[in-house]
């Protein structure tokens, strides 16, 4: 039985959430709550108003709204009678939680799957004094804020959980929601709350004791040490205050007395200060730090941690941050007060998850796994103490005088929480032994094939790794996966030999990004030498790549998560076909650094348009088509997104769990491999000056409402001569597309505005209006 | 005896037809400046350059300098010509109104500069340190700093220092020694040793003021724990004046191969009284500061030396007579033709002049845009002449003073055995020469800097201000049919640099020995193409029908131009070859096989 349509009782932050990303899937949702007051309309309906609003986007789609049915719990609740899965998102109380359960028990179709989104109550107590057969039917789902974007579900069965609908609902979650499921033991706070609520308090604690300014324990306690650069003051603005004791406070409720969460588990008045005047962090009048607009414009300011009072931001100047280039051990060991602060939260944090690694999972590999998922760190715990040696973390405790975790102990005899055998990754498992982790199936990542084997070629700027079935997978290792001459290098090697050896090609990397485009710093090198012809050897190598890619004599397939921006989008442009993670952001941005897309990427967003069926025959809707997206630098906020705006087609596949990506990249590519053909170029017919005209008097307009800068216009002005089939119009060939887009580029390269958009962009990571 | 004249009329020329004055004029307090005034300023300049200065040149050289009882005696004549010096207003030409200077311009103050240094490079130095000393109190110091020091120094009556050497610290000044302890009541102590101090110690002045790296106690390892400190020789009294010993003494003195009237001094500091200079910890900019002026004033040392061999061989070819010319003799009712008519000695003496003058010229154009970079009213004008002279700065110390020491070699080869004996003058030439190559950062360090530092900086932006006016220039000219003969060498060594830089920043950026190891002959490349814009756009100016030079000069001008189009430019195309070979060649030598 497949999960078809969903319930959700609790339209709260969490509720809703987990509502739209239902709907992101695809799937009828039915959101229950009580009725507004008197007047309004019913806080279900509210909270689909509120998730239309935020920001970050809870849907993919503004479309996937339609796909939530809001109701009122008293009287809708016969609208969960044929839902597959309801899920329970109400707040903390017991009691309530006990009589939703028990209307839920009246209605709820046979077999249908019940769980609840608690992240404190133990599922023994949630079940307790229910009937055996909805026991069999619950089970804890513990998502993540926002359910969007954080890919943990935390999930607890209990010992009468039936496996099959168990199954179901994962299989559910890992899929259709993309989630990264870890099963956890049924304890407080499950796994990711119960660290990440140590590591925080710890951190807020530390700080304050050694007198570290709030920048200088962020800057320490973040990217360094591989936790989010945020940093903890920067996180706990993020989640807001007055969390954190009400995390604190249900944890400890239902801890044992030794926990060690206990001992620092009091609010230092600072916070609680803060908290009581309504300094809870963004979504209220600021935290740790704050936007502060006054005369002078908008500054940042930071809390001085003792005197409480906001101040001006200071440049955290510690020698341990220098010295941390050199790796974690180099941070922790500093002398200076940055070192000792890591190393005080680091030892304490790390000993603590060790102390539990039996107690509240499996295996310590899914501790590590609920740490990246749920609180992004790049690393988790146990693979922390590995990166820092557990022996000589065990010394260091034992300096400290603490107490050695027997699991740290046992880590440190065998040589480490991990190791490679056989180009597998093994554990250090509770009984002593490695062991394999088991994942669901079909599940298999770029880093399961580099484990196994050497690539099958590489240069500075990429890889092309087997993975297996006859298929190749060409993965990116520059910087910010920017697309250079070593890429462009790469794919045109690939294009010749690869069918002496495979069958198809996968264009696909884990990094966080797909590819922010082409290496503006090499463009803006050579413009600042003067050297023109450099820069349009560049502009055609670029599309001599991917034209080799397109007719290629065997498929290839884009498997793109994060931004696909510039180049990197003409990239996937150019692909037979993409299966895109949902959470791709794809965008021609070049108009944004003062110029036009000029690898092929003019020439097939408009050959889309032109395929297009749905848009009204003639030569000029095409070509507006295209120039709107490109004029813009429209970035799409989703998978589904590109989807509606073009970008992607409709050969084109969306995967929810980007580790389920590469597999159903392969696949797809598999099934256009047997009688693979190249596909037909397009022969465009142009509207020529005329169409120019028409495109530029739209951006004359924006100019006087002063919407478009003067650039800007010069800049639409040349996009719309490339689209509109520059000087003469009519018929027009692929390659006489791209010659447009070459002169259109270098001419718009060598003007002085895009050379500082470019630099600017470069130097501050954001566009110049110039 | 080899006598000086200074190039009074290729000045002139530069200074009236080379100038942007229409930018200079923007500059506050630079509306009244003309060609005139200049004229007056730079004819006043070639005169004592060659009447004071020349004169005791060699006899300084012979003589040295002396340490008797810790202090040094300059050589005869030297404490003098400085008085006159200094009462002739010079040493403050280029310092601000404020301090009793002439704040004249940058583009002023070099020439006067080379025909100090080509008639008297020792006492040139002493000039230029005291200068290094002005400015970086102006800019970086504090009030009371500035009210103390910046008069004296400007006047004359006191002489600065920069002390930066220790023996066991020169290049890398990371591994400096020296102390300087801070006092209850304000101030630091400093003790340390500090060797190869140029003017470290003299009788030219009542009192020296020594700007000295040190470190405080608490300072963090490396170059980022250096800080500057104003130490003077005497400590000054109540009212300013000097007063007793501040426990600076000279312990002795080098014996150098050349500038032998230059004293460089062995300085001990022991508990010297010594004040902050600019911020705790930031020692090295401010050092910085007095040392990027320095490097352009080496430059303009070397262009110096050059023209002052220049005038001497010539002087030479056109005297002594040997040989006959290859095509029949040219003067038969004499013994011999003279040495000018054989073809070698035509290339050396072409070589010499096409490097001096177009050397000249490029140190114009840069000082120039120093001054627009101090000067001009609009922030964002001056910071793109900033990085256009911080990218020039390595190429016009390195270049420059190459070109000092080769056509110094050039005017000994003239002289043949003549110009081996001391007595005629230009082998001192040559060992004077030496050492611009050495100080102020040695020209390898030049290269680093320039390839590490000069060209990856905000991702190639220092670069636009060369490449995009010469490519403008070179398309300009393109148009200018009698030009056409010297546009396509530059146009094509102009590519040349364009490839090899590219090639430098793409390697360089994936390992830095591979943009290390062509350095110094990118640097040499990047030099040929800035003095062959220099000498184009000299060629396109004697083309300008206003032009007010005679038509002699401008035919010579043209005529030069030819000459290094034809015969120097083309080392790019070997400079290219072996840049473009990387490192590998280098780096394959076995070091035990060395």
């Amino acid at each position: 039985m497949a999960i078809r349509k969903v319930g959700v009782i609790g339209a709260g932050v969490m509720g809703a959430g987990i509502a739209a990303q239902i709907s992101n899937a695809g799937i009828p949702v039915v959101l229950l709550d009580r009725a507004g007051k008197q007047g309004t309309a019913s806080l279900a309906e509210q909270a689909i108003g509120k998730l239309l609003k935020s920001k970050p986007a809870a849907f993919m789609s503004r479309r996937n709204a339609r796909l939530i049915t809001p109701g009122i719990l008293d009287e809708d609740l016969e609208r969960l009678s044929d839902a597959d899965w309801i899920i329970e998102a109400v707040s903390e109380d017991l009691a309530l939680k006990h009589s939703i359960y028990r209307q839920i028990a009246g209605i709820r179709k046979r077999g249908a799957m019940v769980s609840s989104n608690t992240s404190t109550i133990p599922l023994t107590a949630l079940v307790k004094g229910l009937p055996r057969s909805f026991k069999q039917n619950f089970l804890i789902t513990h998502f993540f804020n926002p359910p969007r974007y954080m890919r943990l579900l935390e999930v607890v069965s209990g010992d009468k959980t039936s496996a099959r609908g168990l199954e179901q609902v994962l299989n559910f979650a890992d899929q259709a929601l993309g989630k990264g499921v870890v099963r956890c033991k049924d304890t407080p706070g499950f796994i990711a709350n119960r660290i990440g609520g140590f590591w925080l308090q710890c951190a807020l604690l530390e700080a304050l004791e050694l007198g570290l300014t709030v920048e200088e324990a962020d800057a320490v306690c973040g990217r360094p040490m591989g936790f989010p650069k945020t940093g903890v003051f920067g996180l706990m603005d993020l989640i807001g205050l007055d969390l954190m004791p009400r995390i604190l406070d249900s944890l400890c409720s239902l801890l044992p007395a030794g926990d060690a969460l206990h001992a620092i588990r009091d609010i230092p008045p600072l916070l609680s200060g803060m908290i009581e005047g309504g300094y809870t962090g963004r979504k209220g009048k600021g935290g740790f730090y704050r936007l502060k607009i006054s005369a002078e414009g908008r500054h940042k300011e930071a809390v001085d941690l003792r005197s409480g009072e906001y101040r001006r931001p200071e440049k955290p100047r510690l020698e341990s941050l220098r010295a941390a280039k050199a790796g974690l051990r180099a941070l922790v060991e500093h002398p200076d007060r940055g070192g000792l602060y890591a190393s005080r939260v680091l030892l304490r944090t790390l000993a603590y998850t060790a102390s539990l690694a039996t107690e509240i999972a499996g295996n310590i590999a899914t501790i590590d796994q609920a740490m990246r998922l749920g609180y992004n760190w790049r690393h988790g715990p146990f693979e922390l103490i590995d990166r820092l040696d557990s022996e000589w973390l065990v010394g260091q405790l034992e300096q400290e005088g603490m107490a050695i975790p027997p699991a740290l102990a046992d880590a440190a005899k065998k040589g480490g929480f991990y190791r490679k055998e056989g180009g597998v990754r093994q554990y250090l498992g509770a009984n002593g032994g490695y062991h394999k982790s088991t994942r669901a199936g079909g599940i298999s990542t770029l880093s399961d094939a580099k484990l196994e084997a050497k690539p099958v070629a590489a240069n500075a700027g990429a890889r092309l790794w087997d993975i297996g079935d006859g298929v190749l997978c060409l993965e990116f290792c520059s910087k910010m996966n920017s697309l250079d001459p070593d890429i462009l290098g790469m794919l045109v090697q690939t294009v010749t030999e690869l069918p002496k050896s495979h069958r198809a090609l996968v264009i696909h990397n884990e990094s966080t990004n797909f590819s922010v485009g082409a290496n503006l710093g090499l463009l803006l090198f050579a413009s600042n030498i003067a050297a023109w012809s450099e820069v349009e050897g560049l502009v055609k190598a670029g599309q001599d790549a991917y034209s080799a890619l397109k007719y290629a004599p065997f498929p290839v397939v884009g498997a793109p998560s994060g931004m696909a921006l510039g180049g990197g989008c003409e990239l996937l442009l150019h692909c037979d076909a993409v299966q895109a993670h949902s959470e791709t952001y794809m965008g021609l941005v070049e108009t944004g650094v003062g110029l036009v897309p000029a690898w092929g990427g003019c020439k097939e967003l408009l050959g889309r348009m032109a395929c297009n069926p749905r848009r009204p025959r003639g030569p000029m809707p095409p070509v507006q088509g295209a120039f709107e997206p490109i004029a813009e630098a429209r970035v799409s906020t989703s998978a589904a997104e590109a989807q509606e705006g073009g970008f992607l087609g409709p050969r084109d596949r969306i995967s929810m769990n980007p580790e389920r990506l590469l597999a159903d990249a392969k696949a797809l590519a598999l099934s256009l491999a047997s009688n693979y053909s190249p596909p037909e170029p397009f022969a465009f017919q142009l509207p020529g000056p005329s169409g120019q005209a028409a495109l530029e008097l739209a951006i004359q307009g924006f100019h006087r409402r002063g919407l478009a800068t003067e650039h800007d216009v010069r800049v639409a002005g040349k996009l719309a001569w490339v689209l509109s089939g520059g000087d003469h119009g009519g018929p027009c060939s692929e390659e006489q597309l791209l010659a447009l887009e070459r002169t259109a580029f270098v001419e718009l390269a060598r003007h002085p505005d895009t050379i500082a958009r470019v630099e600017y962009m470069l130097e501050n990571g954001k566009p110049l209006r110039n | 005896m080899a006598d000086y004249r200074a190039p009074l009329t290729d000045m002139q020329y530069l200074f009236r037809e080379m100038l942007p004055w229409k930018l200079l004029h923007e500059f506050p307090g630079y509306q009244d400046l003309d060609a005139d005034l200049a004229d007056a300023v730079l004819k006043e300049g070639a005169r004592f350059s060659e009447e004071v200065l020349a004169p005791i040149n060699r006899s300084g050289d012979e003589e040295g300098c002396r340490l008797e009882e810790g202090r040094v005696h300059t050589p005869s004549g030297f404490p003098e010509a400085y008085q006159s010096y200094a009462r002739g207003g010079w040493p403050a030409i280029n310092c601000d109104p404020e301090h009793g200077g002439q704040g004249l311009p940058r583009t002023l103050s070099f020439l006067l500069e080379e025909m100090v240094c080509g008639a008297n490079l020792s006492f040139g130095i002493y000039q230029l340190l005291t200068q290094g000393a002005y400015h970086a109190i102006n800019i970086h110091g504090s009030e009371a700093l500035k009210s103390t020091y910046l008069e004296p120094l400007a006047s004359g009556r006191w002489a600065g220092t920069m002390c930066l050497t220790e023996p066991q610290s020169g290049t890398d000044l990371g591994l400096l020694r020296s102390r300087a302890i801070p006092m209850d009541q304000g101030g630091y102590r400093l003790t340390g040793s500090k060797i190869f101090i140029s003017a470290g110690d003299h009788d030219l002045t009542e009192n020296i003021i020594h700007l000295v790296l040190a470190r405080t106690p608490d300072a963090p390892a490396g170059v980022r724990g250096i800080s500057l400190f104003v130490v003077p020789r005497l400590r000054l009294n109540e009212d300013g004046s000097p007063g007793a010993d501040n426990g600076v003494t000279c312990s002795a003195i080098e014996h150098k191969m050349g500038i032998r009237a230059s004293s460089t001094c062995v300085l001990d500091f022991e508990d010297a009284e010594a004040e902050l200079l600019g911020e705790l910890h930031g020692g090295l900019r401010g050092m910085f500061t007095m040392m990027n002026l320095a490097r352009l004033s080496v430059g303009v040392q070397g262009i110096g030396l050059a023209g002052a061999a220049y005038h001497a061989a010539v002087g030479y070819a056109r005297e002594r007579l040997q040989g006959r010319d290859l095509r029949g003799p040219r003067f038969p009712e004499q013994a011999a033709d003279p040495l000018m008519v054989h073809p070698d000695i035509r290339r050396m003496l072409l070589t010499m002049r096409a490097w001096t003058e177009g050397g000249r010229a490029l140190v114009l154009r840069v000082a120039a845009e120093l001054d627009c970079s101090l000067q001009h009213p609009d922030p964002e004008r001056r910071r793109d002449s900033h990085e256009f002279v911080s990218l020039m700065t390595p190429i016009v110390k390195s270049l420059c003073t190459d070109i000092g020491f080769d056509v110094a070699n050039l005017a000994v080869q003239i002289y043949g055995g003549h110009g081996y004996i001391r007595e005629n003058g230009v082998e001192q030439y040559v060992r004077d020469a030496r050492i611009t190559q050495i100080y102020e950062g040695a020209n390898g360090i030049q290269a680093l800097d320039l390839v590490g530092r000069k060209l990856p900086e905000h991702t190639g932006r220092n670069l636009r201000h060369f490449f995009h006016p010469l490519q403008s220039d070179l398309e300009s000219w393109q148009k200018i049919p009698e030009l056409q003969s010297l546009v396509e060498p530059l146009a094509k060594a102009f590519g040349r640099l364009q490839r090899a830089t590219g090639q430098l920043a793409l390697k360089g950026l994936q390992d830095p020995v591979q943009a290390a190891a062509p350095a110094s002959e990118y640097l040499r490349l990047f030099g040929l193409v800035a003095i062959g814009q220099s000498w184009a756009q000299m060629a396109a100016s004697c083309l300008e029908p206003e032009s007010r030079s005679n038509p002699a000069f401008r035919q010579a001008k043209l005529d030069t131009a030819e000459f290094y189009m034809r015969h120097i430019l083309p080392q790019s195309s070997s400079l290219f070859a072996s840049i473009m070979a990387g490192a590998d060649a280098l780096e394959a030598f076995d070091e035990d096989a060395y």
